[in-house]
């Protein structure tokens, strides 16, 4: 097993998975040097950590796009789906990037931005929406106690 | 800050691999451009770039991991979504 080490808070060292790593081409917008990002599930309902390997600063919260409260997923663009070698829309998974520090009684979600995951290859990329309506701070859940 | 005078159909090239062409000014205020770049080179418009930075920025860093071990291992038992 390849593994990298990241310095995350406290300046405790994790462990992570290299070959279990997913690469965002493009980085995430304002973490540009973020290539390599491994998943950290802590066994809390459906909320995972994404953590980079190359730039420890950057870790973000990320839960399933929920077709129920959402409506359906949004369609990839074309560079995009080429990007992350999608021949299929079926094939992306789409998460939503949370945020449990903007507001004190919620935590939000990026509608604007959600991240698009192949699966398949591991690549990922944080697609930015142009319709002027979305919410890039809505209402997710209440923080809890 | 570079600035550079090109007409309709002109290009420029940034780097090896970055091509911006001059395709249309629409009422004397409006240009369309379009870009060329490779697929890692993420092309947005910049106020909604910038509002998306800002949110990672707000969202995203040490402390993520920190409130998922923490806050976030309570919210198992919270069944408080805003539906």
């Amino acid at each position: 097993m390849m593994t990298a080490q990241a310095k995350i808070p406290e300046n405790t060292d994790l462990e992570l998975d290299y070959s279990e790593a997913f690469h965002f081409p493009q980085g995430m917008a304002g973490f540009s040097d973020a290539r390599e990002f491994g998943f950290i599930y802590e066994g809390h309902g459906n909320i995972v950590c994404i953590q980079s390997i190359d730039q420890p600063e950057a870790a973000f919260l990320l839960t399933p796009w929920d077709e129920e409260r959402l409506g359906s997923t949004p369609v990839l663009a074309n560079d995009l789906c080429d990007c992350l070698a999608i021949k299929d829309q079926k094939q992306v998974m789409w998460m939503l990037v949370l945020n449990p520090f903007a507001d004190e009684q919620w935590v939000t979600a990026n509608l604007k931005a959600p991240i698009a995951l192949n699966l398949e290859t591991r690549l990922g990329v944080q697609c930015i929406r142009q319709d002027p309506d979305l919410d890039i701070r809505y209402q997710w859940m209440q923080q809890p106690a | 800050m570079l600035v550079l005078r090109r007409k309709i159909g002109q290009a420029i090239q940034i780097n090896e691999n970055i091509r911006i062409v001059i395709q249309d000014v629409q009422n004397e205020h409006i240009v369309r451009i379009g870009i060329e770049a490779p697929l890692d080179v993420p092309v947005h418009r910049m106020e909604i770039y910038n509002l998306i930075q800002q949110e990672n920025k707000s969202a995203g860093g040490v402390n993520a991991l920190k409130w998922l071990k923490g806050k976030g291992a309570s919210h198992d038992d919270s069944s408080s979504e805003n539906t």
